[in-house]
């Protein structure tokens, strides 16, 4: 297709801008001291359009700094108060933006739409300003996504001297374009000619000969990540700056009433210490060296396994704003003069997955506590339904997935379904431990009371593949909540499975879950249960095994041939789970594990949850070990 | 629920945390309306004894009197606060540890009067009693403040996040003090929640919110010197001027 050209000679750009203005809002790089950043823009002297690079992105129209997300009044109302977005340009875009916005779509506009991103993305006019002199620290060739934007704009200029060369990308940058003069072959000429001139000037270059994925992979453990870490202070300022990077945290805030207020989400990184705390403030992610890698992997090669999108589009922003100079340029060069060995790897790839809903996904639905039963000291389980008998028939589950507990004012909270994905009976089940705010809050709350809740997320167990197998279900303490589902399926569908055993752990005896129903469990022909306890306190009886839930495999009569094992626990449990039974031969293609990790959306967005390139939420919480076992930073 | 009652303490400081708080005004109404202050020596004339459901202690600990005084303050609040950097990390006062000095030789450079004077080395009310929030800052964070009132109410955990300041200083969009004036800025290495408040107004940060998580202080303070030509002494009082009896400073001020 022969592109669509126009000239805007440059002393008509004043009246091109002021046309824009009269239908909408305009922005476009203004200086900053001795630097620049996009704002609003009056007219378009205003404008520094050989601007170099801004501080910030324009990301920041689209996945806002700080997004309201909704206005709430009481535990699970959703209050009016929502602001209208205008019709907006943002002139003069660099491709490497352009690009970043690109992959940034693929976050926000993929799986689960956001709407308010789509909001202000389709509200938006983009137009791009392709480079004719490289940036400082830019090295967009690398990943062709500069000097020159190829798609994301709505129009797209190129200086060549007295006149812009203006590019039509979409019905909207046509109609804008009306009026200007249809540009001639010496002008097409002298913009390709500025465009190729501006690559070859670019000296900075991330190229490996080969896939930069694999490259990154084979060099994990390099001593150059020791080196960055002793540098790195792991500031954020790179992840802050990153027109690519996604990450948020979801907070409420309530005003003096206590009961009314907002959530809202707001930029997070995964160069935080704290980004990766969850309740009695464990951290998944301690060590700054873990860190820095899963940024600069990220940003390198997860980003593209996830997304099938740019995760870096070379604006060179990171290395412009770090105090130490640390730059993914230098890094992968010095890996490239002393890589170690080139070895087979498997880069991770996520089951594909799109989830379009009508609704707006953020968005909890009212459900009410039907029933409470105590399972342990701080442990309850409740049984829910929906408040609209809609959602209520049109809702159903697997086993193993789970829903976020949204408690307007304080949090949400990602909690599995302990009830059985095969008894539809309009309810179900949550099993939840109280150790923080929302699920603290939840204690307090009796029969009746209402909460919000949405869902369900995520991969289940596998029931499909267990049919017509032996199953071991291996859990500990808190653990057997979304495995309780699996028992009850199997019960009603005994002749479907073969031999089935359940090995459960706790701390201690009064730890234990369910324990109304293990006689039922029992019951369920050829079924064996095998309890054990860390530890029994003085005057305690106890029938069972003591000892960690290892420790029950060599009474077990489950063998590795024709069974899957299925486990939810502790961390540290499943590692010594899975690996006693890799130990016993069993292979990781019979071995599912649930993880655990912080979780603000459930919904593949705020990155809280990525464990190298997975997405705990939504490629997960279940895994086939096999599919993980051999991510770069190791599952457990 | 009964209005919780609320206590304010005053050890070794500036009383600028208290000053502040009798600044936040426009919500002060509101605030008092939704607690009960018991004592606030600073701002009421009428106070009462405990207990209390919290306490905001400001200053830092320095005195025998003043330990004794904290212990007896811990025993009568259910929730403790550490209010300021002062009571979180030693503060300003904490400066005298590091100074070279013995306790005697400070004593006799500020006072005359030696006779009843009995001091040691000034620490945050932690390294005696077990602290529930901080809220740090010299001053305090009005916003923060409320915010914790506000969650104490609720009865939950704030879940102060303490990030860097480079962070809130990237969403203004300041232009960096460090790289393009050549300022040493602590920003990098210290806890978020101000909001960049001195660098947004072309001040370097100073340190005064302590360390953020998992800082690296040692690696700014190379950069410090080499990269901005500070001198060793220089560094060293950076390091040791807010917080400088945390282990995540000091690895800043033993550095170079
Ligand atoms: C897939 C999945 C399934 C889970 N299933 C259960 C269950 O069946 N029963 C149960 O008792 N617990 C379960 N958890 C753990 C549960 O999510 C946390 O205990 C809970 O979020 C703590 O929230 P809080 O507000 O009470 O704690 P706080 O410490 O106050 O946490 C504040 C916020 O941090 C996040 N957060 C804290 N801890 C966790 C965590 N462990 N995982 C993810 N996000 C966290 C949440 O956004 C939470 O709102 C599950 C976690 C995941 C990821
Ligand atoms: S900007 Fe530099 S020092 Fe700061 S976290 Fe990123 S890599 Fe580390
Ligand atoms: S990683 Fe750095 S160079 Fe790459 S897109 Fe992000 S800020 Fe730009
Ligand atoms: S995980 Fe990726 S997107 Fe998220 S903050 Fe880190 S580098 Fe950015
Ligand atoms: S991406 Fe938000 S919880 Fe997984």
């Amino acid at each position: 297709m022969p592109v669509e050209a126009f000239v805007l000679p440059k002393s008509e750009l004043g009246s091109f801008v002021a046309k824009l203005k009269a239908d909408y809002e305009v922005f476009g790089p203004v200086a900053k001291g001795p630097k620049f950043v996009f704002g609003p823009v009056e007219k378009a002297e205003d404008m520094r359009l050989d601007y170099d690079t801004t501080i910030l992105p324009p990301k920041k129209y689209f996945h806002q700094p700080e997004q309201d997300l909704m206005n709430f009044s009481g535990v699970a109302d959703i209050a009016e108060g929502k602001k209208p977005v205008g019709k907006r340009v943002i002139f003069g875009v660099h491709p490497c933006d352009v690009n970043g916005l690109l992959s940034l779509d693929k976050v926000f506009l993929g799986s689960y739409p956001d709407p308010y991103y789509k909001e202000l993305r389709d509200n938006t006019v983009v137009i791009a300003l392709n480079c004719v002199k490289p940036c400082e620290y830019g090295f967009c060739a690398s990943f062709n996504t500069g000097p020159e934007a190829d798609v994301g704009f709505d129009l797209s200029l190129t200086d060549i001297g007295d006149k812009f060369v203006v590019v039509i990308g979409s019905a909207r940058g046509k109609e804008m374009a009306a009026g200007l003069a249809a540009a001639a072959v010496e002008d097409l000429v002298a913009g390709k000619r500025a465009l190729r001139a501006c690559q070859h000037d670019m000296t900075r270059r991330i190229d490996v000969g080969g896939d930069l994925g694999e490259f990154l992979h084979q060099n994990f453990d390099h001593p150059v990540w020791m080196e960055e870490k002793e540098k790195c202070l792991a500031c954020g300022s790179c992840t802050a700056v990153c027109p690519t990077c996604y990450c948020f945290a979801v907070k409420d805030m309530v005003d003096l009433s206590l009961q009314k207020g907002g959530r809202t989400r707001m930029w997070d990184s995964c160069m935080f210490y704290e980004f990766s705390r969850v309740a009695l403030d464990h951290i998944f992610m301690p060590d700054r060296t873990a860190r820095l890698k899963q940024r600069m992997y990220h940003k390198l090669t997860y980003y593209q396994q996830q997304f099938n999108a740019t995760g870096c589009v070379g604006c060179g922003r990171c290395v412009a704003t770090c105090v130490k100079h640390i730059d993914p340029v230098d890094v992968i060069n010095r890996i490239q003069e002393n890589p170690l060995p080139a070895k087979e790897v498997t880069l991770y790839r996520p089951p594909v997955k799109i989830v379009h809903t009508k609704e707006n996904p953020w968005e909890p639905q009212k459900a009410v506590i039907k029933a409470i039963k105590k399972q342990t000291a701080d442990v309850n389980t409740y049984t829910f339904e929906f408040v609209d008998p809609q959602v209520r028939e049109s809702y159903t589950y697997d086993n193993g997935v789970f829903n976020l507990i949204s408690i307007f004012g304080i949090g949400e909270s990602a909690i599995s379904i302990s009830s059985c994905a095969d008894e539809n009976t309009g309810t179900f089940d949550h099993t939840v431990r109280a150790v923080g705010n929302v699920t603290n809050a939840l204690a307090k709350m009796q029969v009746g009371d209402v909460v919000g809740i949405r869902g369900p997320y995520g991969f289940g167990w596998p029931m499909e593949e267990m049919k017509g197998k032996n199953v071991l279900l291996v859990a500990g303490g808190i653990g057997l909540a979304p495995l309780r589902g699996v028992i009850k399926s199997i019960q009603k569908n005994r002749d479907q499975f073969g031999n089935f055993e359940i090995l459960y752990g706790s701390r201690t005896p009064d730890g234990m879950l369910f324990t109304d129903e293990y006689e039922e469990w029992r019951k369920i022909p050829n079924t064996r249960l095998y309890l054990t306890v860390d530890y029994v306190p003085p005057g305690v009886e106890w029938g069972h095994n003591i000892g960690v839930v290892t420790t029950l495999f060599d009474k077990m009569t489950s063998r590795k041939e024709n069974t899957i094992m299925i486990t939810c626990g502790p961390d540290i449990m499943m590692k010594f789970v899975v690996l006693d039974l890799l130990k016993r031969g069993w292979s990781p293609e019979q071995l599912y594990v649930s993880l655990e990790r912080r979780m603000s959306c459930g919904i593949k967005k705020c990155g809280n949850c990525q464990m190298g390139p997975v997405f705990v939420c939504q490629d997960g919480p279940v895994f086939k070990y096999a599919d993980i076992m051999n991510l770069p930073g190791g599952v457990f | 629920m009964a209005k919780p009652k609320i206590a304010f303490f005053k050890f070794s400081s500036c009383a600028g945390c208290q000053l502040s708080v009798l600044n936040i005004e426009p919500v002060l109404l509101d605030v008092l309306g939704a607690i009960d202050i018991r004592y606030f020596v600073m701002a009421k004339r009428e106070n009462h004894e405990g207990p209390y459901d919290i306490g905001f202690v400001e200053g830092a600990v320095t005195s025998p009197k003043e330990l004794l005084e904290l212990k007896k303050i811990r025993e009568e609040c259910s929730v403790l606060v550490a209010m300021g950097t002062c009571a979180c990390f030693g503060g300003l006062p904490s400066i005298k540890n590091y100074s070279g000095f013995s306790q005697k030789e400070l004593e006799e450079k500020v006072y005359t009067e030696l006779w009843d004077l009995k001091s040691f080395p000034a620490y945050g009310i932690d390294y005696y009693v077990k602290v529930d929030y901080y809220l740090r800052g010299c001053a305090i964070d009005l916003g923060e403040l409320v915010t914790l009132i506000k969650s104490a109410l609720k009865g939950i955990n704030p879940r102060f996040r303490f990030h860097s300041v480079c962070n809130e200083c990237k969403m203004k969009e300041n232009v960096c003090l460090f790289l393009t004036k050549g300022k040493p800025c602590m920003g990098s290495v210290t806890a978020a929640g101000c909001g960049a408040l001195c660098p947004s107004l072309n001040r370097p940060c100073e340190g005064c919110r302590g360390p953020a998580s998992d800082c690296n202080a040692a690696s700014l303070a190379r950069s410090f010197v080499e990269d901005l030509g500070l001198s060793k002494a220089d560094v060293v009082r950076k390091f040791r001027k807010y917080a400088g009896n945390t282990p995540e400073f000091s690895k800043g001020a033993e550095a170079v």
